[in-house]
């Protein structure tokens, strides 16, 4: 059984693929390099990522297969599912041979597991472009913290580029240890680790109260479904929410 | 007063209104602005009823001189009341929308004096908010009776506009709203129609026309606090979809707010499930090709409170099943219960590439279960049963527990999410 492993980025793992291709390998598995524990009776190749070869297979799905097979490759990239790499693999092996109809084999096994890793990630970048929150710091800037399951990061920004106009702004997934900051339409993605408190603005928390008010007012007592709302919008990702952290107290409640 | 003591007044006073929306349109951030929009709309948080929070939904008033019946708001209740200031309301957008709180504004009003008065007031608002160059959502209420000249002038700004028809029938607007006419609510609706189209058209020959609208119109209805039967409501929204080209028509079930003996008793429950019943009506009218006489007829004017209305549209159309899935057209794959657009959609692009299995209905999301007895699939049939109205009635109700589950789901959730982004669970649900 063999095994290629690879640094953990996108252009480590189109080397990968492209030295299938070239050195007609046939891997079982692809693998992040330390991301799982590596058994016995399998033989482990690491591929050095090589960013000229990374770019000939990028170029060659956009041009062979299509531009939104290269997209589709990307999301799932940025999913923590196990098996992304090597579903990625067989969705691009596929695509060379079908061409740009690729997305149609929907009963495909290739193209159904990379659909399904893509569209969860799909699903959370949209899902944060509402969750993020953002706190105002002392310096006018605006700061907000995530923690998503996948790194989708790089997927909201160009989002809040363009809606926060001259605002500067700061977006930390504070699991992955990155930071995206931007201002008047661009942005920059960079490692980062908070180092000390960050103050903020006096005025913050009067519009984290209004906030919370307004979140406890609007909500229609006679039809409280907490689970509906638990579905919707999963706990996990409650505590970066400023409207979930301790509601005032309500009028008939203790 | 205080702003959080307004604030609170005011929020309260507008969770009634069901449309939370903040689809259908793409206005883009200019220099220097702040905000944008998206087409498929965002939801920003959910609250403890389960529904989205997407715009900052209040009142900038809910001093009201009208006496509607079925409002928590009438002049005759003695409520506390507030009213925001225009600068109150542009700074609480402004510092929401920029922590991410909100994609933008839903402003309503009760009628403040008069509804010339109360109109003036919220044009103030969103002009304000615009010239500040906030380029988020704006879905602004008109209110009913007031100049049409200044509907059209906050028409420019926003993005949506709504005038609730409050009531589905002439006769129970006479005797719940009284001082509201039916035409005061109609002839807006139909002029903004009319300015809608012209935009289009002008757009057509100069893309710098300013916008007007973008997002269309949309309105409102409670269901519950008076007489009509779910005919009489279907028939009404398809006239107002076709007629005045609406987005979407809201459904409120009547949550009793007044002791009136021209209301259902204080202690009736809000009819939600057969909400329910009148959104997943409504969703076939507009995106299944169905009519509303197909659905209804007198004869069975309400739909069935334990069968979905597809379902129940198909059990009394066995003739025109079962359907090959590899031979129907996409407007008959439509017309399948438990095949829903997506899955549709897919099952005719998969079909381009080969003919499907009965094994690979389940990956493109058909929901089987519901759909097994009204398909065969390269000429087999899967159902286990023959095709007889009562058989197939039997195994499609649903059991009391699921209609806790599925009640409200897809009502409650905000279009935006149904459109693009929806786990195929919600879109595959008819
Ligand atoms: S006009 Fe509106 S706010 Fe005033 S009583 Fe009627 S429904 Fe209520």
């Amino acid at each position: 059984m063999l095994i290629l492993t690879y640094d953990g980025t996108f252009e480590g793992l189109l080397t990968v693929v492209y030295e299938c291709y070239y050195q007609k390998l046939q891997p079982q598995d692809i693998q992040v390099e330390g991301e799982k524990e590596k058994d016995f009776v399998s033989r482990y190749v690491f591929i050095d990522t090589e960013d000229e070869k990374a770019d000939k297979v990028y170029r060659s799905i956009e041009e062979k297969i299509s531009s939104q097979a290269l997209k589709n490759c990307y999301y799932a990239f940025l999913s923590d599912d196990e098996t992304r790499s090597i579903s990625l693999y067989h969705y691009i092996r596929l695509g060379f041979k079908q061409g740009k109809a690729i997305d149609s084999f929907l009963t495909q096994e290739a193209v159904a597991n990379l659909h399904g890793i893509m569209q969860k990630v799909v699903r959370e970048r949209h899902r944060m472009l509402g969750l993020t929150r953002f706190v105002e710091l002392e310096d006018g800037s605006l700061y907000g913290k995530i923690q998503p399951k996948y790194n989708i990061l790089s997927l909201i920004a160009p989002h809040f580029a363009e809606r926060l106009g001259s605002e500067r702004w700061m977006i930390h997934d504070e699991g992955r240890n990155l930071l995206v900051i931007g201002t008047e339409g661009k942005w920059l993605l960079r490692d980062y680790t908070m180092k000390e408190a960050l103050k903020v603005h006096k005025r913050e928390a009067f519009f984290q109260s209004l906030w919370k008010e307004f979140h406890q007012s609007i909500a229609i007592k006679d039809r409280k479904n907490l689970k509906l709302q638990g579905q919707l919008m999963p706990k996990r990702y409650w505590h970066n929410l400023t409207e979930m952290q301790g509601s005032p107290p309500r009028d008939g409640e203790k | 007063m205080e702003l959080q003591e307004k604030l609170k007044i005011l929020s309260d006073a507008a969770k009634y209104d069901v449309s939370c929306s903040s689809s259908g349109s793409n206005r883009k951030n200019t220099p220097g602005g702040l905000g944008s929009a998206s087409e498929a709309g965002i939801c920003h948080s959910w609250t403890e009823d389960g529904r989205c929070v997407s715009l900052l939904k209040i009142l900038f008033s809910n001093e009201c001189v009208y006496d509607c019946v079925y409002c928590h708001n009438k002049r005759s209740n003695a409520i506390p009341r507030a009213t925001f200031t225009p600068r109150e309301v542009v700074e609480l957008t402004l510092n929401f929308y920029k922590r991410n709180y909100i994609e933008g504004l839903f402003l309503s009003s009760g009628v403040v004096n008069n509804p010339d008065h109360t109109m003036e007031q919220l044009l103030e608002v969103v002009k304000r908010l615009r010239e500040e160059k906030f380029n988020g959502y704006i879905h602004l209420k008109g209110i009913p009776g007031a100049d049409p000249k200044l509907i059209h002038a906050a028409g420019n700004y926003v993005d949506r506009m709504s005038i609730n028809i409050e009531l589905p029938s002439e006769k129970s607007l006479l005797s719940l709203a009284p001082q509201k006419k039916k035409e005061s609510i109609l002839l807006p609706m139909a002029s903004i129609k009319e300015e809608i189209s012209v935009y289009k058209a002008e757009k057509k020959i100069s893309r710098f026309t300013p916008s007007f609208l973008p997002a269309g119109q949309t309105t409102q209805m409670i269901i519950g606090a008076s007489p009509e039967s779910d005919l009489n409501i279907l028939n009404l929204s398809e006239g107002l979809y076709n007629r005045f080209s609406m987005k979407r028509v809201y459904y409120s079930a009547y949550i009793p707010a007044n002791d009136n003996s021209l209301l259902p008793s204080i202690q009736t429950k809000p009819p939600l499930l057969r909400e329910h019943r009148l959104y997943q009506g409504d969703w076939l009218l507009r995106f299944y090709g169905f009519t509303a006489k197909e659905l209804l007829n007198p004869a069975n004017p309400n739909f069935d409170l334990d069968l979905d209305p597809k379902c129940f549209w198909a059990i009394e159309n066995l003739q025109h099943f079962p359907v090959e899935i590899n031979k129907a057209s996409y407007e008959e794959l439509l017309r399948i219960p438990g095949v829903g657009v997506r899955s549709a959609w897919k099952i005719i692009k998969a079909r381009r590439v080969g003919s499907l299995d009965y094994q690979d209905l389940k990956k493109i999301g058909v929901v089987l279960k519901r759909a097994k007895y009204f398909i065969t699939c390269k000429g087999k049939y899967y159902g286990g049963i023959s095709l007889y109205p009562e058989n197939i009635r039997k195994q499609l109700i649903q059991k009391p527990k699921d209609h806790q589950r599925q009640l409200s789901i897809f009502d409650l959730y905000s279009e935006s999410i149904l459109r693009k982004e929806a786990p195929s669970k919600v879109m595959g649900e008819l």
